[in-house]
C-alpha cells in the first residue's frame, strides 16, 4: 500500500471492506521520445527508449503484437524499489534462460538502482572479465529483433539502456542498419568492422614491435622512409607510442565532457598540438602520429562503444607487450585473449559461439549476413525448440 | 611488496628496451654489399650505406626539398676472411651494418675466378642476408667504380642495379641467379651454376654506368668465362628460361641487307637425351610466338609466303644463338651451364650413373641437335605498310 502510494498510485478505501482498490494515476514529466544518439542509423526507425520503463515496454508491445510476448515486472532495491521488466517471447525464449534470468534478478541485494548498468554487473557471468558479457541497446527495434531471435531483454526504470541476454561476442559487432540495407552491402561493412575491430586491437603494437624488433619485414622504401622520419627524435618508438596514444585518450575524454561548443575547440587544439606541432618539433615522427590516428578511427567504427573501450584498455597493454616482446608477445597476448574470449559464457551460450563452438549453419548470420527469405533458423544455442523462424519462401 | 614489485617491472618495459630491441633510426641501412679478394688474398667488402635523412623527400624538421647531401655512403673493409672483414666495420661506423633490407651481391671478378665458396658460407650462415639476394659478377671495372657509378635516375646507383636486374627477370636478356638458385645448382652434380653479369661502362677511365647483360659461367665455385649476351641467351633459350625478350634479325627474307625486330610473346623449349649404347646426344626442340615491331622494306604481311619467310629468319637466328652458347660452353669453358647431364640423368639414370665420372670428358664432344620453331603471331596495328606515293 504504501508503495504504490509511493509511485503515485492512488488507493481507494471503502468504509467497511478490508481491502481497498488501486487506481494507476502514476504521472511525472517525462522526457518524450526522441532519436537515437548513441546509435544512429542512416535507414531504419530513429526512436530511442526513454527513461520512463512503461513508455519502453509499450514501445516493445507495438512491434511485438502477440499474447505470448510476456512482460514480468520485479521490485530490485531496498530504497529505490527500482521496478525492473524481463520481457521474453513464451515459446521462442529458452525457458532455462528465462529462469536463470529471474533466479540472478530477484537474488540481487543492493540499495538502489540508478541504471541498468547496475543490472550488468550484477547478473554477468564473469564479473573480472574485461569484455561486456551483456549487450545494451537504446533502439526498440533492435530489442524487438533481438526478442524473436528468443533472447530475453532486461529493462529498467530510469534507464534508456535496456539489456538483452543471451549476449555472443559476434553481436557487438553487429549493427541494426545491417538488417536494413541490401545484404551485400552489410556483409561488406560487417568485414569493414571486424577489420576495424583488429586493428584497434594491434595496429600501434604491430608498429612498435616491427619498427624495433622486426625491420626486415617492412619493405624497404618504407623502412627507410620511417628511419628517416625518426631522425632526431628523442624517444623510443614504444614510449612515442605510448604517449600519443595517451593524448589522444585525454583528447576523447575532455571532447566527451565538454559542452559542443568547447569540444570543437579542443578538437581544433588536439589536431594541431597532436597532429603537426609534434612532429615539426621533432618530438614524435610522423608515422606514429599517422597510426595512432587511424588506430582511434578505426575503435571508433565499432557500433557498441562498451566493447570499443575494452579493445581501447587491452590496446595499451598489446602495446608494452609488443614494445617488449616483439611478435612473439604480440601474438602471445592475442592467443591469451582469445583463449579468455573463448572461456566466456553468457546465460550458458559460449561467448564464441557459433565460431567456437562452430556451427557452420549459423555462420550466414556472423561474418556475412544472408537475405532474410534464406533465414530460416534461429540461433540454436539461444532460441529454445522453436527454432525455425520461417519457410523459404519470398512474397 | 608484490606492489613494489610490479611497479619497478612496469616501470622497467620503459627505461630501457629488451636486449635484441634496435630502434629503426640506429641502423645503418646496406643496399647493396660488394665482395672481392685482392692481391695478398685479404678479402674486401664494400658496403653501401643509405642515409635515411637525405634520402626521404620530405622530411619531418626539415620543412622544404632543400638540396640534401649525398644520400648514400661507401665503407670498405679488410680482413683475412669476410667474417674478419665484416666485423672491421664495427671501427669506422656509429650504427650498426643492418643487412636484411639487401638484395643484391656483388661479386668481384678476382673472387669469383678464386671462388666463391668461403664468401657463400658466410653469406648463408649470417642470418641476416636474405637467401633471396641476387649475384651479381661485377665485370670491367671493380666493385668501388661500382658503388661511385654516377649516372642514375634512382636516388643511389643501388636502386639502379635492381631496377635492372628485376627488368632483366621479365625482359630475360640477362640471366638472374640469387644465393638459394646457387645453391642448388652448385649441390647438383649434373649442372653448373651460372650467375648474372653486371658490366661497368667507363668513359675516360671513369666508370659511367652499368649494364646488366650476360652471364658468368661458373665450374663448381669458380667461374671459368664470361658469357656475352648473345650465348646468355642461348642458354635460356635451351633452358627455357626466356619469357619476354626482342629478337633482330639483320637480313630480309630475300636476302637484302635490313634490321627487322620481333618480340618473343611465349616460348618453351625442351632438351631430350637420346642414348645409342655408349653414344648420348640431345635434341633441343624450341618453340616460340612472336609479333613484329619494326621492318623498314615495306614486306606485304597478307602475303603467306612472306610470313613464312620471315618466321625462318627468325628460327636461323635462334639458332645461331643457341648454336653460339654451346660453343662457349661446350667447347671453350668446357662446363655444363646447360644441364644436359641433368636432362641424361633424369632419363637415363643408369646411363648417367655409368658415365657421371668421365662426363667431363664426354661433355665437349657431344652431339646437340638444335631444331626450332617460330610462329609469327601478329604484325602490330599494320597488315600493309606505309606506302609514301
Amino acid at each position: 500500500m504504501v508503495e504504490s502510494i509511493l509511485s503515485g498510485d492512488t488507493p481507494v478505501f471503502v468504509d467497511g471492506v478490508g481491502k481497498s482498490i488501486v487506481i494507476s494515476t502514476r504521472g511525472w514529466e517525462q522526457r518524450s521520445v526522441a532519436e537515437s544518439t548513441t546509435e544512429a542509423v542512416v535507414r531504419g526507425p530513429k526512436e530511442a527508449f526513454v527513461e520512463t520503463l512503461r513508455v519502453n515496454t509499450s514501445m516493445l508491445r507495438r512491434r511485438i503484437k502477440n499474447p505470448n510476448f510476456v512482460i514480468e515486472s520485479l521490485k530490485i532495491g531496498k530504497y529505490t524499489k527500482t521496478d525492473v521488466a524481463v520481457a521474453y517471447i513464451k515459446d521462442v525464449a529458452k525457458d532455462e534462460v528465462v529462469e536463470e534470468v529471474k533466479k540472478r534478478l530477484t537474488k540481487i541485494d543492493i540499495d538502489g538502482i540508478i541504471d541498468s548498468g547496475y543490472l550488468e554487473e550484477m547478473i554477468e557471468d564473469n564479473p573480472f572479465s574485461p569484455f561486456p558479457q551483456i549487450e545494451h541497446s537504446e533502439r526498440p527495434d533492435k530489442i524487438a529483433a533481438e526478442l524473436l531471435e528468443g533472447r530475453v531483454a532486461i529493462i529498467s526504470d530510469g534507464s534508456p539502456e535496456v539489456l538483452v541476454v543471451p549476449t555472443i561476442f559476434v553481436q557487438f559487432f553487429q549493427s541494426a542498419e545491417d538488417y536494413y540495407e541490401r545484404y551485400y552491402i552489410s556483409t561488406l561493412f560487417r568485414f569493414l568492422r571486424l577489420a576495424a575491430m583488429l586493428m584497434s586491437l594491434t595496429l600501434p603494437s604491430i608498429y612498435v614491435a616491427a619498427v624495433t624488433y622486426h625491420q626486415e619485414m617492412i619493405p624497404s622504401p618504407l623502412a627507410i622512409s620511417i628511419a628517416a622520419q625518426r631522425e632526431g627524435v628523442p624517444f623510443t618508438t614504444l614510449m612515442e607510442a605510448f604517449l600519443m596514444e595517451f593524448f589522444f585518450e585525454i583528447l576523447r575524454e575532455a571532447g566527451i565532457r565538454l559542452p559542443m561548443q568547447v569540444g570543437q575547440a579542443v578538437s581544433i587544439v588536439g589536431a594541431l598540438v597532436i597532429g603537426q606541432a609534434a612532429v615539426q618539433a621533432g618530438l614524435v615522427s610522423a608515422a606514429t602520429v599517422i597510426v595512432v590516428a587511424i588506430t582511434g578511427i578505426a575503435s571508433f567504427s565499432i557500433p557498441a562503444f562498451n566493447i570499443a573501450i575494452t579493445f581501447r584498455l587491452l590496446r595499451f597493454a598489446m602495446l608494452i607487450v609488443g614494445g617488449t616482446l616483439g611478435f612473439f608477445g604480440i601474438i602471445m597476448a592475442l592467443m591469451m585473449i582469445l583463449a579468455h574470449l573463448a572461456s566466456l559464457e553468457s546465460f550458458g551460450v559460449p561467448y564464441l559461439s557459433p565460431l567456437a563452438p562452430s556451427n557452420t549453419r549459423e555462420l550466414n548470420d556472423v561474418f556475412i549476413r544472408i537475405p532474410w527469405w534464406a533465414k530460416i533458423l534461429r540461433p540454436h544455442k539461444v532460441a529454445g525448440r522453436n527454432v525455425k523462424r520461417q519457410n523459404y519462401t519470398r512474397g | 611488496m608484490k606492489k613494489v614489485l610490479i611497479l619497478f617491472v612496469v616501470l622497467s618495459l620503459f627505461l630501457t628496451g629488451c636486449w635484441d630491441k634496435r630502434e629503426i633510426n640506429e641502423l645503418a641501412f646496406v643496399q647493396g654489399i660488394g665482395m672481392d679478394i685482392d692481391k695478398d688474398k685479404m678479402c674486401n667488402i664494400t658496403v653501401q650505406v643509405l642515409k635515411p635523412a637525405n634520402l626521404a623527400t620530405s622530411s619531418g624538421g626539415g620543412g622544404g626539398g632543400a638540396a640534401a647531401g649525398k644520400p648514400y655512403e661507401v665503407y670498405s673493409s679488410r680482413g683475412v676472411d669476410f667474417a674478419k672483414a665484416f666485423s672491421n666495420f664495427n671501427t669506422e661506423l656509429s650504427r650498426t651494418l643492418f643487412l636484411q633490407h639487401n638484395e643484391i651481391i656483388f661479386i668481384g671478378e678476382n673472387l669469383a675466378r678464386s671462388g666463391i665458396y668461403s664468401m657463400l658460407d658466410f653469406v648463408t650462415r649470417n642470418p641476416e642476408f636474405r637467401r633471396t639476394s641476387y649475384l651479381v659478377v661485377v665485370s670491367g671495372g671493380t666493385i668501388d667504380d661500382l658503388m661511385k657509378l654516377s649516372k642514375s635516375v634512382e636516388k643511389y646507383p643501388y636502386r639502379e642495379i635492381l631496377g635492372m636486374i628485376q627488368n632483366q627477370k621479365n625482359t630475360s636478356s640477362a640471366y638472374v641467379c640469387d644465393i638459394n638458385h646457387f645453391v642448388e645448382t652448385l649441390e647438383t652434380e649434373e649442372v653448373q651454376p651460372i650467375v648474372g653479369r653486371l658490366e661497368i661502362v667507363k668513359k675516360d677511365g671513369k666508370p659511367q654506368h652499368a649494364r646488366f647483360v650476360g652471364a658468368a659461367a661458373f665450374k663448381y665455385d669458380k667461374m671459368v668465362g664470361l658469357l656475352t649476351e648473345q650465348e646468355t641467351k642461348g642458354i635460356m633459350w635451351m633452358d627455357n628460361l626466356i619469357k619476354n625478350t626482342s629478337l633482330v634479325v639483320d637480313k630480309g627474307p630475300k636476302g637484302d641487307k635490313t634490321h627487322i625486330s620481333f618480340t618473343i610473346i611465349k616460348a618453351n623449349s625442351s632438351i631430350t637425351p637420346k642414348v645409342n649404347g655408349e653414344d648420348v646426344s640431345f635434341d633441343v626442340k624450341i618453340n616460340f610466338d612472336s609479333n613484329m615491331i619494326e621492318e623498314n622494306s615495306k614486306y606485304n604481311l597478307t602475303d603467306l609466303k612472306m610470313i613464312k619467310g620471315l618466321e625462318d629468319l627468325q628460327q636461323e637466328k635462334v639458332k645461331s644463338e643457341v648454336l653460339d652458347a654451346l660453343n662457349a660452353v661446350q667447347k671453350k669453358y668446357k662446363v655444363d651451364s646447360v644441364g644436359f647431364g641433368q636432362k641424361l640423368q633424369e632419363k637415363y639414370p643408369k646411363v648417367w650413373a655409368k658415365l657421371k665420372d668421365r662426363w667431363d670428358e664426354i661433355y665437349p664432344n657431344v652431339k646437340v641437335n638444335v631444331s626450332v620453331k617460330a610462329t609469327l603471331k601478329r604484325s602490330g596495328l599494320t597488315s600493309k605498310p606505309i606506302e609514301p606515293r
